[in-house]
């Protein structure tokens, strides 16, 4: 009955992910890819469309199709290809998803397939957030989000504290100040956190005091959670529940969520990744003046970093034209147009020269610059992060941002119940 | 001897194991091989698969461990936790949507100008995927956008939005709502059709009787729609337990794993961390334990019906 249907949505992911799949054993007769793309943003689908384009124009022989995929369910779709032996030729994910598919050896490692010139034009730090099992290199990758805050212009100048600069950061101090000062009591708000999934963000800006939460030593990876780890934590919620300079109604929000009230002038900042400038500048009424606010400054400005990559089935057939195809779709040029697409940092040096990229045109200069405060995010070579993060960080660090539960309680969680998840990896 | 055979014979009257007819197995095979493929075949191999260590991977070896993964289930608390959760979803569904569906019916069942048009708008949310209810029920929901909330604001019953679908008390309750809308109309329809075979002049003669309405229900309605009622309820049951895809898009089982069903923690073992065999033995164990409570239950039921 009714019930059933959705039973039938495994096999509709696995129909999904293979419509066309014609492929030749030779290497040098005509061959046609499939090329799963995530991209959502209009101006990004239509990027990556027209590239797409122009390759087939330009490689009679090796033709690219273009089938569209979702964030949303990448993983189960992948993980039905996958076990059903028809992946895509050419994937589109991002590095903590990957991980997992390099450890079950899903993905090829690219070592020996980069051409040197590609390998060359991304940075070091960046095809670290893509090496996993044993050191190799399980995708390319090309965007990455750092955390930065969009504020009120107008609110800031209001309360006259300085505006941050590049060169200038505030500490988190500061910001802690600044956001007492905005905060009007019954009106207005300094910031509005949205931490309905609070966990990567708090790891990678944990980072600014060298909070790292893994340890591995003999092998075995465990969780840890000492001073550098609760710094952020406790800041986040001395803002909400201490200083009542940040509003605890936000706390079950999604990212986008508290834009509305945002543009209102309740709050006069909220946190975000880069791209959140494109739904700003979106949705802002006429006249809003807002300002991006580069990475807060603790001990240091790290933050921890992920990518968007494009991999290679380990089961594909067509590998070497499919590294063809990315080494195109991801050189210097084509990389800063799929960056301004979908509003993120490119990976590729020379892209990150691009004038489009480094105008102060909706702070894309303060935007590209973040990239140097990019590390690889430490998580992302733990085996079983993902059961981790849904099983125990998120409820527990729900339940300390709700005011619930003790700042001791929570790191107690994360590292008792995280370890008896992680130990079943390690096996 | 020849006298035993004939008694035999004589006793076993319609004799119908006289051999075995090849044409028979003929006659069977169009109905019994889509059953055997598609039903029986994965049944096996799903318990198969929950007595090894299957795990997601490229040309991963497969062990056959034994009981291992079912000594895991009994003490993962989790499970247990996504277990009760299930229980309270099941039930509070059940027994709310049975409440509602009854009164529904009894209305249904009275002869009302109208009547025909009530009774097809009570079938709209059985022409309803279960996904496309989620997503109707997400807009309802929605904190800021929702009718929910716009409307609970205009009868002053709320000062200030509510996140329901993303608040960890109020996601179960919110969730349990929808599945009660969703299910209403088989409920409904099924007790509609039990009640209108209640014979009329039982109810007659109960009035002329001098019973009052509430009487005339309990000793005259409800015994006869005991069976239906037992029928629906254990259905509605099983139904409900083996719930996925209305929570699955409603919360994906959040926040914090409130709302997330048995079912939806066994997918997510499979498929979002590559557990194969544990999850195959949760399936199992799921199936068991709902094959117990249905055991009393119905065992109670028709018991008193008796």
């Amino acid at each position: 009955m009714q019930r059933r249907t959705l039973l039938a949505v495994v096999p509709a992911a696995l129909v999904a992910a293979g419509t066309a799949g014609c492929s030749s054993g030779s290497s040098d007769g005509p061959v046609t890819l499939r090329f799963l793309s995530l991209a959502w943003q209009k101006e990004s689908i239509a990027a990556n469309k027209k590239l797409v384009a122009e390759w087939n124009k330009k490689n009679p022989k090796i033709q690219v199709k273009y089938v569209q995929g979702s964030w949303d369910n990448v993983h189960d779709q992948l993980v039905t290809a996958f076990e059903g032996g028809d992946a895509p030729d050419v994937i589109h994910d991002e590095s903590p998803d990957i991980a997992g598919f390099a450890a079950q050896n899903y993905l090829q490692d690219l070592t020996d397939l980069l051409p040197s010139a590609l390998k060359n034009d991304i940075s070091a730090q960046s095809w670290d957030t893509v090496k996993f099992a044993g050191g190799g290199i399980y995708g390319v990758p090309f965007l990455q989000e750092s955390q930065i805050f969009v504020a009120n212009r107008k609110l800031l100048q209001q309360a006259k504290v300085r505006i941050p600069t590049v060169d200038a950061p505030w500490t988190w101090d500061e910001y802690a100040e600044v956001c007492r000062k905005l905060t009007v009591k019954g009106k207005q708000y300094g910031v509005a956190w949205p931490l309905s999934a609070p966990v990567n963000k708090v790891l990678n800006l944990s980072l600014n005091f060298d909070g790292t939460f893994f340890g591995t030593s003999g092998g075995k990876t465990t969780v840890h959670v000492g001073d550098n780890e609760k710094q952020v934590l406790r800041r986040i919620h001395d803002q909400l529940w201490v200083d009542h300079s940040a509003d605890p109604a936000t706390v079950g929000m999604k990212g986008a969520d508290p834009l509305p009230a945002f543009f209102a002038g309740k709050y006069a900042m909220v946190p975000a990744g880069v791209y959140f400038r494109q739904q700003v500048v979106q949705g802002a009424p006429k006249g809003f003046d807002w300002v991006t606010i580069p990475p807060l400054k603790g001990t240091s400005q790290h933050q921890g970093a992920t990518s968007q990559t494009l991999s290679i089935p380990a089961d594909g057939k067509n590998q070497k034209q499919a590294m063809q195809f990315i080494s195109f779709l991801l050189n210097g040029p084509n990389q800063a147009t799929l960056a301004l697409g979908d509003w993120l940092v490119p990976t590729s040096k020379e892209a990150a020269k691009d004038p489009r990229l480094t105008t102060t045109k909706d702070d894309w200069n303060v935007a590209t610059a973040s990239q140097q405060n990019l590390v690889v995010a430490p998580y992302l070579k733990v085996d079983g992060f993902d059961e981790w993060k849904t099983k125990v960080a998120t409820p527990a660090m729900q339940q300390y941002f709700n005011n619930k539960i003790s700042l001791d309680a929570l790191a107690t969680k994360l590292v008792k119940d995280g370890n008896e998840v992680l130990k079943r990896y390690q096996k | 001897m020849t006298a035993a055979t004939a008694t035999l014979a004589a006793n076993a009257k319609p004799v119908r194991r006289k051999g075995f007819e090849p044409a028979v197995l003929g006659l069977v095979a169009p109905a019994l091989l889509p059953v055997l493929v598609l039903s029986v075949a994965p049944l096996l191999y799903g318990i198969y698969l929950g007595f090894t260590d299957a795990r997601a991977g490229r040309n991963m070896p497969v062990h056959v461990t034994g009981f291992a993964n079912y000594v895991e289930l009994f003490g993962d608390a989790d499970f247990w936790g996504s277990f009760r959760i299930g229980l309270v979803w099941a039930v509070g569904v059940t027994v709310l949507q049975f409440a509602a569906a009854l009164g529904l019916a009894l209305l249904l069942n009275q002869k009302l100008r109208g009547r025909w048009l009530a009774r097809t708008l009570t079938l709209v949310p059985w022409a309803m995927p279960p996904v496309v209810v989620g997503l109707m029920w997400r807009l309802v929901y929605h904190p800021q956008a929702g009718i929910l909330n716009s409307t609970l604001k205009d009868l002053h019953l709320i000062s200030s939005n509510v996140d329901w679908l993303n608040s960890f008390t109020l996601a179960l309750p919110a969730v349990i709502a929808v599945g009660v809308w969703a299910g209403m109309p088989q409920t409904t329809i099924t007790l509609l059709a039990g009640l209108q075979a209640v014979p009329g002049e039982l109810t007659e003669a109960a009035t002329v009787d001098g019973a009052s309405t509430w009487q005339r229900f309990r000793a005259v309605t409800w015994p006869a729609l005991r069976p239906v009622v037992t029928a629906i309820t254990a259905l509605d049951f099983i139904w409900n337990i083996n719930q996925f895809g209305l929570v699955y898009v409603l919360t994906q089982g959040g926040p914090g794993g409130q709302t997330r069903l048995p079912m939806l923690f066994a997918y997510e073992e499979a498929f979002r961390y590559g557990f194969f065999g544990y999850a195959a033995s949760l399936g199992v164990a799921i199936v068991l334990v709902v094959l117990v409570v249905l055991a009393f239950y119905l065992r109670r039921m028709l018991k008193e019906a008796v």
